[in-house]
């Protein structure tokens, strides 16, 4: 398992933003939902080992974070994507992309081919030599993807990754997301339920710092069968009667 | 088979060179976009108008020109307080682009990271430093400025600029928003501001570590006559290369520049940086005043007081004038004027037989002034201390125009007056002080302009009231005797007068 959690919980002062998530992941692409403030964005930094749990266990790749030997062991083979993407504007595409490939401590031979292909991937080939405050926010939300995946990571965790972009982009995305998830964990937090549904094996969804539903995309479509919830796709509709029956 | 479906011939195996480290890499994309560039023309235009433009004044020797800009550092003046903001910009760079989580989340400790963005920063710090030393250096030998530069108070700067470097970005770290740029560049101001007024305070001791402290600084005839002291500047470059390491090191301690051991690691080198600042103080405390600068014991070198070995130029036929080439410019104004005030006392016992350019004596306090010239020696040779001089001629100082030869041989004339008297430093008893001024009304000082000459050219031994009058009516009597019987007079009485044996009342 890529993902090991247990009872993971974190606070920040009087809120209690991650309640005792317990969650395990092996290779696959698995989608966070929840409503705002339900805690996906902690869960995902905690992962991303930048916010240490208030309590709670935590095993990613094989190591323990909270020890920093095998958290920089964890890092090397990390990638990860904000919800708030920061940039340096000054920077082009491929120096920002080669940038962090480099504090990812990559081999220095290995990154330029590297850089080349994450920026390729995300559909940027044209503007690796743009800087970045000429870029549109979609495009830069595709920079920061390749930040991401230019060490070919094994554990993804991608904050809001298809906010900005257009739907043929989106598309692309959720097959690169696909192939990715063939070999590598990939957590994707989301509203867009349409992402979960089109790339993800797997869905967890929660509510109040807790999950509430953990399966399929497709079982977590069927709960929202006859339920009458309100929605205008089946997984929303889903998504709806989860919740619903969450806080009932 | 077409050409253009041909398979490609094989390439042979480009060489590659190997990758450059990681660190290197990052230092480079930092190079290529650091904004501290952005800053520097700025700094540039304040450098020529705060430390070019004034240095022109001076004298075009090295000791002089190089006084305003690196001796009183308004250089680092210049630099300190727009590097510091400019870098403090730069370290709060993470907290304002809000990358703070992406560079977390990174194997390499975020202190490697910010360490590279620093190196590039100051780096371009710099360099435009060291642009605007070499092109400033240029213009001098342009101008023939002679000498040789003071490249160990370029070194200082340049280890100033660092240091303001380092300050300033630790700051941006630890404050990482849009206000700690205005705070650092603030504090860098105010840090200079608070150097320059102890500076100009206290002229020993600790405070001698300062960077605009000028005292200790102004060293006549270094370059020249003798090598620059080292001593100052090694224990100011210690000081900033202390704060350099100190100052970066800390931005190492937080929890989230990385490791333990690198936090340790951090720790140690602020803890080394302040143990060299605490030092290189210790060391200024212990500075001590020589003829030629200051010494600080534990670093002086005995080879830094050996005169350096020169082939002088030198004039005249009778009376020969010879001083070190970088005074050439001065050599025909000296004889000149020396020439009448010899001719005046020639055939009197130590009257001189010719001139030599003595090493002018380092006075923190005067800055040299109008250093006395001296008769020593058989036969007796005058010794001419032109590098302690303000009033040689030709623009000097912050005189509102060039000084004029006439006032330089009025001055030449009233040195050697003092010189051939024996009133030594100071203005000599009351009989010597009356025939100088007999001397000088007769190589065309009137008596009444005497106490300007005397406050003009700021002899310490220097006393502008008019002379008292019992002085100034013997000075009168004689001044007025004939040539001769004043020459016969001079000849009889000079030994005793010269030691101070003649009262006024014995003069003629």
């Amino acid at each position: 398992m890529n993902v090991e959690l247990t009872e993971l919980a974190r606070r920040f002062g009087r809120n209690q933003a991650v309640a005792g998530v317990s969650l395990q992941a092996g290779p696959g692409v698995y989608g966070l939902l929840g409503p705002n403030g339900a805690g996906k964005t902690s869960l995902l930094r905690m992962m991303a080992t930048v916010l240490p749990p208030s309590s709670g266990k935590m095993r990613l790749l094989g190591r323990d974070p909270g020890n920093h030997t095998q958290r920089r062991e964890v890092r090397r083979r990390l990638g990860y994507l904000p919800q708030t993407l920061g940039y340096y504007p000054g920077f082009t595409v491929a120096e920002f992309v080669e940038y962090f490939a480099l504090l990812k401590d990559m081999p220095p031979g290995q990154v330029p081919r590297a850089v080349a292909t994450a920026v390729e991937r995300v559909g940027l080939g044209d503007k690796g030599r743009a800087k970045l405050k000429t870029l549109s926010g979609g495009m830069l939300r595709r920079a920061g993807i390749a930040q991401a995946i230019v060490n070919r990571p094994d554990l993804l965790l991608l904050d809001e990754p298809t906010a900005g972009l257009d739907p043929e982009q989106r598309v692309t995305f959720r097959a690169l997301l696909r192939e990715i998830g063939e070999q590598a964990t990939v957590v994707v937090s989301t509203h867009l339920v349409e992402d979960v549904g089109a790339a993800c094996t797997e869905v967890a969804l929660m509510d109040r710092g807790r999950v509430v539903f953990h399966g399929t995309p497709g079982e977590l479509t069927a709960r929202g069968e006859g339920s009458g919830a309100a929605g205008d796709a089946p997984l929303e509709r889903g998504y709806s009667a989860v919740l619903a029956a969450a806080r009932s | 088979m077409t050409t253009a479906t041909a398979p490609a011939r094989p390439a042979r195996a480009a060489r590659r060179l190997p990758a450059p480290p990681s660190f290197l890499r990052l230092c480079w994309i930092e190079l290529r976009r650091s904004p501290m560039p952005l800053i520097l023309p700025l700094i540039a235009l304040l450098f020529w108008f705060d430390s070019y433009r004034p240095s022109t004044t001076q004298a075009p020797l090295y000791p002089l020109v190089t006084f305003w800009n690196l001796g009183q550092g308004h250089t680092i003046i210049d630099f300190g307080p727009f590097v510091a903001g400019m870098s403090a910009w730069i370290g709060s760079r993470d907290g304002r682009r809000n990358t703070v989580d992406l560079v977390s989340a990174t194997p390499r400790p975020r202190w490697a990271a910010q360490l590279a963005a620093w190196a590039s920063a100051a780096a371009w710090a710099v360099a435009g430093y060291l642009a605007c030393i070499g092109v400033t250096f240029a213009l001098y030998a342009h101008r023939g400025v002679a000498g040789s530069p003071p490249w160990w108070w370029v070194a200082v700067g340049a280890c100033a600029v660092l240091a303001f470097s380092a300050a300033g970005f630790t700051a941006g770290t630890l404050l990482p928003n849009r206000f700690a740029a205005p705070i650092a560049a603030f504090g860098g101001f105010l840090v200079m501001m608070m150097s320059s007024q102890a500076g100009f305070a206290d002229r020993s001791g600790w405070a001698l570590i300062l960077p605009s402290n000028s005292n200790g600084n102004f060293q006549a005839d270094s370059g020249i006559l003798y090598p620059w002291l080292p001593d100052l500047p090694i224990a100011r470059t210690m000081f900033f290369a202390g704060i350099t390491v100190a100052a970066i090191s800390v931005a190492g301690l937080p929890a989230a520049a990385g490791g333990r051991r690198l936090r340790m690691t951090a720790a140690a080198l602020t803890a080394a940086g302040l143990a060299t600042t605490g030092t290189a103080v210790g060391l200024a405390s212990t500075a001590r005043l020589s003829a030629h600068g200051m010494v600080i014991p534990a670093l002086h070198d005995a080879a830094s007081d050996r005169l350096t070995s020169y082939t002088p130029v030198c004039t005249g036929t009778g009376f020969r004038v010879c001083v070190n080439p970088a005074y050439r410019r001065y050599l025909a104004d000296t004889a000149a004027a020396l020439a009448p005030a010899v001719a005046s006392v020639a055939g009197l016992p130590g009257a001189p037989v010719r001139a030599v350019q003595g090493p002018a004596v380092y006075d923190s306090a005067d800055g040299g002034g109008g250093q006395p010239v001296t008769i020593s020696g058989s036969p007796p040779v005058l010794s001419v201390p032109l590098g302690a001089w303000s009033f040689l001629p030709g623009i000097n100082g912050f005189s509102t125009g060039p000084d004029s030869v006439g006032a330089f041989r009025q001055s030449v004339w009233l040195l050697f007056g003092q010189a051939f008297v024996g009133a030594g430093h100071g203005p000599g008893t009351p009989a010597q002080q009356a025939v100088q001024a007999a001397l000088l009304q007769r190589l065309g000082v009137p008596f009444a302009d005497q106490p300007g000459l005397l406050g003009s050219i700021e002899l310490t031994s220097g006393h502008p009231e008019p002379l008292p009058g019992p002085v100034a009516a013997a000075a009168g009597r004689l001044a007025a005797l004939p040539a001769a019987t004043r020459h016969a007079w001079l000849a009889t009485h000079l030994a005793a007068l010269r030691a101070g044996d003649v009262p006024l009342s014995q003069l003629p």
